[in-house]
């Protein structure tokens, strides 16, 4: 029989690799893609959580992600990507692939001595993960930090509320439904927000490339 | 719930009534349905405060009002005599401003009439807060629906606008400083509310620090020297009634603020604070009153003396202080009676002449000096009501600015024996700023008066002047009716006064005093305001007798043209106009002033000038040393902040990103 | 040292002698001043009654109204007839006990004599011409610098004493006749004789003779008075003198005012004299004097205030 706890162990390490993933590979349709699999992850944790409770509303809440996050959003910004080669690769990001992936590993670092102290008031298997989800929101911000184009941009925001959102479900066992609901509809619409802007900068600027917009200033 | 609670809950439904009413109302019964929600608040207060200061006691807690802290309301006989004067303000100018939009004058937008309630019951709140975090509230509500007050005429006036920043930066400015005393205070006590921070024990720098916070933000609210630039920007351009309100309500919210930090929450603390409060009080009157004495501005000149005003309590407040912390508890709570004293006082005779400038601005259309005159014949009434409140603000027997005057002065001259040397130097100096500032505001008031409602009209503006439709003038009868029975029973306030400082110093009652005497507890000398007026029309009645009964024949008079040096009938151009009677005083006071004199000249030839343009400008020079700088200073680090913000949004992103991951490193490193 | 000018009657009477006798001196003091100087100067002189002469004259005259000019303008010597009038009966001259003793204390005998003159100057301001502008210009102005020195002069002389009441002044001053020529009592008296000086507008300070525009404070602003207002103007600013004079001397030669009703008769010769001798001194040294520039004035004031200053100090540390 599988333990619960390898299979949360296991869609965690799933859910850290795609963010180690996003910023490993260049194309934006493999982001894209990336992301999905951890919206997948990400709704297995919670699941996990809620059948081991036995909260059938975790369980819904869970597939609810697994619909959001998975489906929903990767949808919106494959909206966004225009046919065309050149655009579907991300340009030489502000830190280097190596150099990025060096981060991330200093990040997950920093993670884990962060959550110590989180993870000593209440050590159980689950929140033994609560690292793996402090560090996808940190990769998040790095993510959202250091790549060029727009909608590379959005993908480490969703890293980020990914993240944030496991680490809610992690360190308290569960955030209020309303709660929940509201955060993800605040990002769905950031989201469609930022998909539109895109469209609309590529048709103003011509690019989506962020260091274009310096010229903008007066 | 007493008649206390009535009164406030009152206040608040009148206020959330009149908003309400202000906000749907037609433009034609806006301004009566707003000035009778404000007046009605304003007679609640009062009627409060009243209360307040005769004993009664209130307090309330509703924690589920404001979150984290809930409100508190405490009115003790302090807070209730300053509700009791902002109530009374407001009534009287809420009644005046019903009247003062008659036939469309003034500004009847839905924004201003619609705060104004909420303004009045801001400054009935802002002396009733039990907590911190109450009174910070209200602080800012108070600041807030000034500052919309302020701005009502700019559409019309690009000054209205510069003169709301000035306001709004400098109140804020105040705030965030009353905010960081406060909230280090309620750190420190472990609480939020005044009980808490009474009983609290305070490090003296902590406490140092606290007070000097709290005299930052508390002095710029009410004019204190370099903070008060503010005032003669704001004060003239709001509309009358508002000018009158913060001239003669708002302002006395900074002295509360002091004397609840200063003597009641922190006990009184070192002598040092107090010189300190002294200091800036005296600097205060002097440099408020010369530029009153200066200004041709009718309204700016009186803002100016509200500045001179608020001076003289805060230096009666330092020596209160100064006092206490010598442990005189006597000549404290006389000192402190005095400068509660001046604020009721002051409060009665500035809403006068602001109101009666009012009146002014509204039947002529113009405040300067130079351009009035003749008014006398036109409005003898409104001249009649500016008189007496330029006579209380003259502080000169029979008024009520002179009581007031009085009783600081008693405070100062009678030194206990055995005081220090800095009291020995303090004290002779403390009265001969008082005088000055006395002579000075005399100066001023005759300036105002003479010039501006007296002989005959110097510019074509006041031609048109007719009298003040009858409520205005009712509103401003009232307001002068308050200013006669305090400058003739003064001893009806005596037990009030003696209640409060009582309450403040944990003192023995200082203003004692029958019917018609006012007596000082431990000080020998009397006074009588009441006798001496009755003196001096017993005196006159006397006079006029003997002259008729002088002269032989009986006395007809005969008309004569004025003495012109043969030259032909003097014009209206002749006569002395305001800059001209205060010339004399300039030239004493050039380096202190600093006037700037510009002339242009162009010659015809190298022996005649063709023409020439002379102009003199009287800036405020504390602005230019003090702020001008600090502008400069300002503007320059910001213009080298923006390489900060080159537009590249990596770079934004990088300052989030660097910030919190060294946020973090920093929580993990520092156990 | 009996009490019983105390009793109000007696008090009332006494007053009432003490207001009779101002005015009836104070033209004679003014006369006695001219006198002297026309002396001094090698002239015969007009005599010591006229200006009680002057003053039947004036209010025999039909009163004349400047054209423009309002209720305030005709108000005005009645009102400064009336603030001599109440601080005649304030001070103490004759008696340390005047009626109004209790009523008013040194601070409101200055306002009062302050009142005059403000309401003066507004009469000034109500005529509408250049003279009256002028004149309440540089007078307000005098009054202004003048004040601090008054006042700083009467926290030296109430700082030991424990009240600003005259009449408890003037008996301090006659149960210790040492404290007199004590040096804060000295700089006093030199800070409010300038004073006096500068309140009744002599030399110095404003010359009451000329009628020159340059020169003119005081005679500036009564410029359009005739008649009866004339007369009473002139009453009330020889009144003044007399009672600035009069409180001088009587706080700084308390001796010889009545302490019962039988003193009385003496306590008259006694202020008499006093103010005689006070009045015929500020008369030589006008003769000796020019007027000053009337920027020149601050400086005078200045000094003044200094000497007040010094004897509110004095009055700390040498007890």
């Amino acid at each position: 029989m599988i333990d619960h706890v390898q299979v949360l162990h296991l869609a965690a390490g799933v859910f850290l690799l795609t963010a180690v993933g996003v910023l490993w590979r260049r194309q934006l349709p493999a982001k894209i893609r990336l992301l999905v699999v951890q919206g997948l992850a990400l709704a297995a944790m919670v699941g996990i959580i809620g059948v081991q409770r036995g909260d059938l509303a975790l369980v819904l809440v869970a597939a609810g992600l697994a619909v959001l996050r998975a489906g929903v959003m990767p949808a919106v910004l494959r909206r966004a990507l225009v046919p065309g080669a050149q655009e579907r690769r991300e340009t030489r990001p502000v830190v280097d692939v190596a150099a990025s992936l060096l981060a991330a590993a200093l990040l997950t670092l920093l993670a884990y001595a962060l959550t110590r102290p989180l993870v000593a008031l209440d050590p159980t298997p689950i929140t033994a993960v609560l690292p793996v989800a402090v560090a996808v929101v940190l990769i998040g911000f790095f993510v959202l930090t250091t790549r060029r184009r727009a909608l590379s941009q959005v993908v480490g925001f969703l890293l980020l509320d990914n993240g944030i959102t496991a680490t809610a479900f992690l360190a308290t066992g569960g955030i209020p439904l309303v709660v929940e609901v509201g955060v993800s509809f605040d990002v769905l619409l950031i989201v469609l927000v930022l998909q539109m802007l895109t469209l609309r900068l590529r048709a103003t600027v011509g690019t989506t490339d962020i260091n274009e917009l310096r010229e903008l200033r007066d | 719930m007493n008649i206390l609670g009535w009164g406030l809950t009152a206040a608040v439904a009148l206020a959330g009534l009149g908003t309400l009413a202000a906000l749907v109302a037609p433009e034609r019964v806006r301004p009566m349905l707003a000035g009778a929600a404000t007046a009605g608040v304003g007679g609640a207060g009062l009627a409060a405060g009243v209360a307040a200061v005769a004993g009664v006691g209130y307090h309330a807690r509703l924690p589920w009002l404001l979150p984290l802290f809930g409100v508190e309301l405490v009115l003790d006989p302090l807070g209730g005599l300053f509700v009791a004067v902002a109530g009374g303000v407001s009534l009287v100018a809420a009644v005046y401003g019903i009247g003062y939009a008659a036939r469309g004058h003034g500004n009847q937008s839905r924004s201003t009439q619609a705060v104004l309630p909420l303004f009045v019951l801001t400054l009935l709140l802002v002396p009733a807060a039990g907590s911190v975090s109450t009174l910070l509230v209200t602080w800012e509500l108070m600041a807030l629906t000034s500052l919309v007050l302020v701005l009502t005429d700019h559409r019309a006036r690009p000054r209205v606008t510069h003169a709301g920043l000035w306001y709004a930066v400098m109140t804020h400015l105040g705030f965030v400083a009353i905010l960081a005393g406060l909230v280090a205070f309620a750190a420190a006590a472990g609480g939020d509310t005044f009980e808490a921070l009474r009983a609290a024990r305070l490090s003296p720098a902590l406490a140092a620090v606290v007070f000097g916070a709290a005299l930052v933000g508390f002095g710029s609210k009410a004019g204190l020297v370099p903070l008060h630039v503010w005032l003669p920007r704001a004060h003239p351009e709001a509309p009358s009634q508002v000018s009158a309100m913060l001239s003669a309500a708002m302002v006395n919210l900074g002295v509360y603020g002091v004397v609840r930090v200063g003597l009641d929450l922190l006990g009184g603390g070192p002598a040092g604070w107090w010189l300190v409060v002294l200091g800036l009080g005296a600097a205060s009157a002097l440099y408020g009153i010369l530029h009153a004495a200066m200004a041709s501005d009718l309204k700016r000149l009186l803002a100016y003396s509200t500045v001179e005003n608020m001076g003289l309590v805060f230096l009666a407040v330092g020596v209160a202080g100064l006092f206490h912390a010598h442990g005189e508890e006597r000549l404290a709570a006389v000192a402190l009676a005095a400068g509660l004293l001046h604020v009721v006082n002051h409060a009665g005779f500035k809403t006068v002449l602001f109101l009666t400038a009012g009146s002014v601005l509204r039947a002529t259309g113009g405040r300067d000096l130079n351009a009035l005159g003749g008014l006398s014949r036109r409005m003898p009434v409104t001249t009649g009501l500016f008189a007496f409140g330029a006579l209380g603000a003259m502080a000169l027997p029979p008024g009520n600015g002179f009581v007031s005057e009085w009783l600081l002065l008693q405070s100062l001259v009678h030194p206990p024996a055995g005081t220090g040397v800095v009291t020995a130097v303090v004290l002779p100096l403390a009265v001969a700023v008082v005088a000055l500032t006395a002579g000075l505001a005399m100066a001023t008031f005759v300036k105002a008066l003479g010039v501006g409602f007296f002989a005959r009209p110097r510019s074509h503006v006041p031609e048109r002047a007719v009298e003040s439709p009858p409520l205005m003038l009712a509103a401003v009868g009232v307001a002068a009716a308050a200013c006669a029975g305090l400058a003739v029973a003064p001893t009806a306030l005596g037990p009030a006064l003696s209640r409060v400082t009582g309450d403040t110093l944990d003192v023995a009652p200082a203003v004692v005093g029958g019917a018609l005497t006012v007596r000082l507890a431990g000080i020998a000398s009397t006074i009588s305001p009441v006798l001496i007026l009755v003196a001096l029309v017993a005196a006159v009645a006397l006079t006029a007798l003997l002259a008729q009964v002088v002269a032989r024949r009986p006395a007809r008079r005969r008309d004569a043209p004025l003495w012109d040096c043969g030259a032909g009938p003097p014009t209206p151009r002749m006569q002395y106009t305001a800059t001209s009677f205060a010339e004399p005083l300039q030239r004493v006071f050039a380096d202190v002033l600093a006037p700037e004199t510009t002339v242009d000249t162009q010659h015809a030839s190298p022996y005649l000038l063709a023409r020439m343009r002379y102009q003199r400008r009287l800036p405020d020079r504390i602005e230019y040393w003090l702020y001008r700088p600090v502008l400069v200073a300002v503007n320059a680090l910001s213009r080298s902040a923006r390489a900060l913000a080159n537009g590249s949004v990596h770079r934004y992103l990088a300052y989030g990103f660097f910030g919190s991951i060294a946020l973090l490193v920093a929580l993990v490193v520092i156990p | 040292m009996t009490d019983s000018l105390q009793d109000p009657v007696t008090a009332v009477v006494a007053s009432l002698a003490q207001v009779a006798v101002v005015v009836l001196v104070a033209p004679l003091l003014v006369g006695l001043m001219r006198q002297v100087r026309a002396r001094m100067e090698g002239r015969v002189g007009a005599g010591v009654w006229q200006p009680w002469r002057d003053l039947r004259k004036l209010f025999r005259r039909q009163p004349v109204t400047p054209v423009g000019t309002t209720w305030a303008f005709r108000a005005a010597p009645l009102l400064l007839v009336a603030t001599a009038l109440v601080v005649a009966a304030t001070i103490p001259l004759l008696t340390t006990h005047t009626v109004l003793d209790r009523v008013a204390d040194l601070f409101a005998v200055v306002g009062l004599l302050t009142l005059g003159t403000v309401v003066l100057a507004l009469a000034a301001l109500n005529t509408g011409t250049a003279f009256g502008g002028m004149g309440a210009s540089r007078e307000v102005t005098v009054l202004a610098l003048v004040e601090p020195t008054i006042l700083v002069a009467v926290f030296a002389l109430s700082a030991r004493v424990g009240s600003t009441n005259l009449g408890q002044l003037v008996d301090a001053a006659l149960h210790d006749p040492l404290r007199v020529v004590s040096p804060a009592s000295l700089l006093a008296a030199a800070a409010l004789l300038v004073v006096t000086v500068a309140e009744t507008g002599r030399l110095p300070v404003d010359n009451p003779a000329t009628h020159l525009e340059l020169t003119m404070l005081h005679e500036a602003m009564v410029l359009e008075y005739s008649g009866v207002d004339l007369g009473l103007v002139e009453l009330a600013a020889s009144m003044r003198l007399t009672l600035l004079l009069g409180l001088v001397a009587s706080l700084f030669t308390p001796w010889g005012i009545a302490t019962s009703l039988a003193g009385l008769p003496l306590a008259l010769v006694a202020f008499t004299a006093k103010v005689a001798v006070l009045a015929a001194a500020l008369a030589a040294a006008e003769v000796l004097l020019a007027k000053l520039r009337l920027f020149r004035v601050p400086e005078l004031l200045a000094g003044s205030f200094v000497l007040a200053l010094l004897a509110a100090t004095t009055s700390f540390f040498l007890a």
